[in-house]
């Protein structure tokens, strides 16, 4: 009986270990490591398959042994096919990612109008960016991704569309950055914190070129950067990043400062749920940087969350809260151009220290089918210690609240009209403690006059008192068209006008900074305006070649700068007119579909002081960006290469005699950057993950974006990332 | 394949080690460098004047502002009321500290004379009684030239009270 037993044993053994059946089991997930949920996997002419579950796993069950092709399929996504699949033990493992199809879908776009309208149905000029570019390019701060884009310019780090900004340290922007449409500038500088956006979080961003005052007021004078934030995800989803880099030595032995490794390195984690109707995501990163410069270090903590509430299928409402502590070092400029990476005698052990909190709130409502309402209200605290020997403080708290109705009169007629309230209290021993109220009202109207012909128009009035000031108010108008000449070519065209109040920094700074200059106060500074004009085209080549190319001319008044004046300070003035002209043509071209890419972008700018008859300070004439991707699953890569031509017109009473201030600081160059990057994409068993090796400044080319400041060395870094 | 890996690699290595490398360092300078000479005076000081300077200017002023750094490069010490010559050295003599004075070209030198007993930078308060210039010949003024790392001398005025010079536009 032992013995007949045994036998059986032996036999079902036998039997189990010459199985004819098996089966292909994996995961499926998007470009962005989510899990995909319903995508089809089966076997081409059988009725073998399955469909990817929440977390998007699969299993195809009780195949014969044998050699299969594999679809894969979603709609929005490209379909992948897995050929020569040999299935030849009892189940193996096939992890898969699908990319979105992007020409087949329209892009989105909700800045423009603030509601979603197709790209091609714009009349103004915009770029959208997609978060890949992040982790290829491993950013750590969103100012450098804006390096990348056509028509924006950063200066260290202020942004400047189509040439609205020269340099002033981030006082007074002129574009309007927002997170999810809620602006995000300090109540002091009116600067923006790049590092405090949530780059782990980002959907997509959009850039909308040119005045955008007519909707969204003073700030908006040179432009709009919307980012997007994604969605809490469905189902439970985690991701750890982490990278870690080096700079080179310098070019010259007389630079070298210090013999160790200057590195940098940051970790980041983000997850991400829902629980019932309530989805959040919650984050924390650290970024830490030596610098190539002596005393530009910098040490940065955040937190980030945002949780969405979803009342019922007419209303939502969502929470977010950013916070950021930093501490930095405070390097201003070279001490000379023999010391290129040390700041002036007496400043190597200034640093700031700042925290940050960024609390916002949306509502919406759905009406009924013709009217939707938006309600935005935001909390912005900004506080900032400068320590040297002579010490500065700021604290800065912003409140502000926004409600937005979208009227649906019929598909060919909207309304979008809101209205806006602001305050600010500032306390700070540089710029005073001035308080500062805003209240804006707007309209516009979008009609589709035919199916070829959208119309727009707008007003918005603004009323702003800053402090003792007298109260500026100003009307800004603007149109626009949109015309579909054919099926492949898009006219566009807009006029508008624009306008900005000064900043309390910009009117109330008085502050030494150092060598015996002193910024003062401007209590005369008035608001500047602008009118604008931009004519562009798109033409749609093919689905794979696309060219746009769009002229633009914006007149100032009043514009404001920090100049040197005769009593030897610096103080923020009005220059009675200036002017910008420019051409920008782009050139999208998937060259081997889903694989190759090449985007080329140049923009001739010519600016001019009208009154001095020179250039406007820190504007390059000629600008071309150019970057060729390469994307073919496991492996990506990229190649970016970036020229400015040589600034005109920069400080020069900061460079010559007789203050001297920035030795050497007239020294520049146009510039030549070039960066490559390559990406592997694998899975820890079902995990995805990826890593990437990105080199930046491949020549380490030695070039500044703003005087006595060169821009960073060869550099490389590695990055990995983990999703679960 | 490997033949364009190989050939891309060779490309980018050329052009890594052999491309511009953008800003260089300025040369080393290790003389200081300047310029010295004397003001001469001839004729009665007026009683009311508080400060006389050789003032170095970048350009000639042809409007106010040319007044204003960054046109206005240098600032000798006081020179004392009643001197009849008095020697300097923009090195020894540099009356505000934050200034300096590089290698260059400098169209108009001058001994400017205020009443203000604060030094004031607006045009109306200063009165032009001497200028560096060619053959004592006040309305040619003779360019100062600057080299870099050397101390440029013979920078003389002469200042006569009695037959002043041309007066550049704005002032009393």
């Amino acid at each position: 009986m032992k013995n007949i037993f045994l036998l059986l044993i032996l036999t079902a053994s036998l039997i189990y270990s010459q199985s004819t059946t098996g089966s292909i089991k994996g995961r499926v997930i998007a470009a962005d490591n989510s899990p995909l949920e319903g995508v089809n996997v089966f076997i081409p002419a059988t009725n073998y398959g399955d469909a990817t579950d929440k977390r998007g796993f699969f299993e195809i069950k009780n195949l014969p042994l044998g050699v299969y092709t594999v679809e894969f399929s979603l709609i929005g996504y490209k379909k992948e096919v897995k050929e020569m699949i040999e299935l030849n033990q009892i189940s193996i493992n096939l992890n898969v990612i699908l990319y979105e199809a992007s020409f087949e879908t329209k892009q989105i776009i909700v800045s423009a109008g603030k509601y979603q309208q197709n790209k091609d149905d714009l009349s103004v000029s915009t770029t959208v960016l997609k978060p890949e570019m992040i982790t290829q390019k491993n950013i750590t701060s969103f100012d450098d991704l804006l390096r990348y884009v056509p028509g924006v310019q950063m200066t260290m780090d202020q942004v400047s569309i189509r040439g609205s900004s020269g340099y002033s340290k981030g006082a007074g922007t002129r574009v309007l950055t927002a997170i999810d449409g809620v602006p995000f500038y300090s109540g002091d500088m009116g600067d923006i914190v790049w590092e405090m956006i949530p780059l782990q979080d980002i959907e997509r961003i959009e850039v909308i070129k040119g005045p955008a005052s007519s909707l969204y007021g003073s700030t908006a004078i040179g432009g709009v950067i919307n980012i997007i934030t994604k969605s809490a995800s469905k189902n439970p989803f985690t991701n750890f990043r982490s990278y870690i880099g080096t700079y080179d030595k310098p070019s010259y032995d007389i630079w070298k400062w210090d013999d160790s490794f200057r590195t940098f390195y940051g970790l980041s984690l983000t997850h991400s749920n829902h629980y019932k109707n309530l989805g959040y995501t919650f984050s924390v990163r650290k970024f830490d940087d030596m610098s190539y410069k002596q005393n530009s270090y910098y040490k940065r903590y955040t937190a980030y969350s945002k949780i969405n509430y979803l009342f019922d299928d007419s209303s939502n409402l969502s929470l977010l809260a950013n916070y950021l502590y930093s501490m930095r070092g405070n390097y201003l400029y070279w001490k000379d151009s023999r010391n290129a990476l040390v700041p002036k005698a007496g400043e190597e052990n200034n640093k700031v220290r700042s925290n940050r909190l960024f609390l916002s709130l949306i509502y919406d409502k759905k009406f009924s089918e013709s009217f939707t309402a938006q309600f935005k209200s935001s909390y912005y605290r900004t506080k900032f210690d400068g320590i040297a020997i002579e010490f500065t403080t700021s604290t800065a708290n912003l409140f502000r609240n926004e409600l937005i109705g979208t009227f649906n009169f019929s598909d060919k007629f909207r309304l979008i009209s809101g209205l806006e309230f602001s305050y600010t209290k500032v306390k700070s021993n540089i710029f005073k403690s001035p308080d500062y109220f805003g209240t804006g009202l707007y309209a516009q109207l979008e009609y589709n006059l035919t199916d070829d012909l959208i119309l727009n128009a707008g007003a918005r009035y603004d009323y702003l008192k800053l402090d003792t000031l007298k109260g500026a108010n100003a009307i800004t108008p603007r149109a626009g068209l949109n015309y579909k000449l054919t099926d492949n070519l898009i006219l566009r065209s807009s006029i508008g006008t624009g306008f900005r109040v000064p900043t309390p920094s910009e009117v109330f700074t008085s502050a030494g900074v150092g060598g015996g200059i002193d910024v003062i106060e401007n209590p005369n500074l008035t608001y500047e305006t602008s009118l604008s004009f931009e004519a562009g085209l798109l033409y749609n080549y093919s689905k794979s070649l696309r060219f746009d190319a769009a002229f633009y001319q914006t007149e100032y008044n009043d514009f404001i700068e920090p100049n040197l004046i005769y009593t030897g300070d610096i103080q923020f003035i009005n220059l009675p007119k200036a002017r910008i002209q420019g051409l920008e043509a782009i050139v999208d071209w998937d060259f081997v579909p889903q694989m190759f890419k090449l985007n080329i972008s140049y923009n001739y700018m010519w600016s001019r002081d009208i009154q001095r008859e020179k250039a406007m300070k820190y504007r390059p004439r000629n600008v071309l960006y150019t970057n060729l991707s390469y994307n073919h699953y496991p492996f990506e890569a990229g190649i970016d290469f970036r020229y400015w031509s040589k600034i005109e017109e920069i400080d020069d009473a900061l460079v010559e005699p007789p203050l001297n201030y920035v030795k050497d600081g007239n020294k520049r160059v146009p510039v030549y950057v070039a960066d490559i990057n390559a990406g592997f994409n694998f899975f820890i068993g079902s995990l995805p993950a990826k890593t990437f090796i990105s080199l930046k400044n491949i020549f380490n080319y030695n070039y500044v974006e703003f005087l006595g400041n060169i821009a960073p060395l060869r550099n490389i870094s590695l990055s990995f990332e983990l999703f679960y | 394949m490997k033949k364009i890996i190989l050939t891309v690699s060779i490309i980018l290595l050329f052009l890594i080690n052999g491309c511009d490398k953008g800003i260089e360092p300025a040369d080393e300078i290790t003389s200081p460098t300047g310029f010295k000479g004397k003001v001469t005076f001839t004729g009665n000081w007026n009683n009311n004047i508080k400060r006389t300077h050789l003032v170095v200017f970048k350009k000639p002023i042809n409007k106010d502002e040319d007044f204003f750094p960054p046109n206005l490069t240098f600032v000798i010490d006081s020179i004392p009321k009643g001197s009849s010559q008095f020697n300097y050295n923009s090195l020894e003599n540099n009356y505000i500290e934050s200034f300096t004075i590089s290698a260059g070209e400098y169209s108009y030198i001058v001994v400017a004379q205020s009443n203000s007993p604060e030094l004031s930078l607006l045009r109306k308060d200063w009165v032009v009684v001497g200028v560096y210039c060619e053959n004592g010949d006040q309305s040619k003024p003779k360019k100062l030239i600057i080299n870099a790392g050397k101390i440029t001398g013979d920078i003389n005025i002469n200042v006569d009270f009695n037959n002043p010079p041309p007066q550049p536009p704005g002032g009393m």
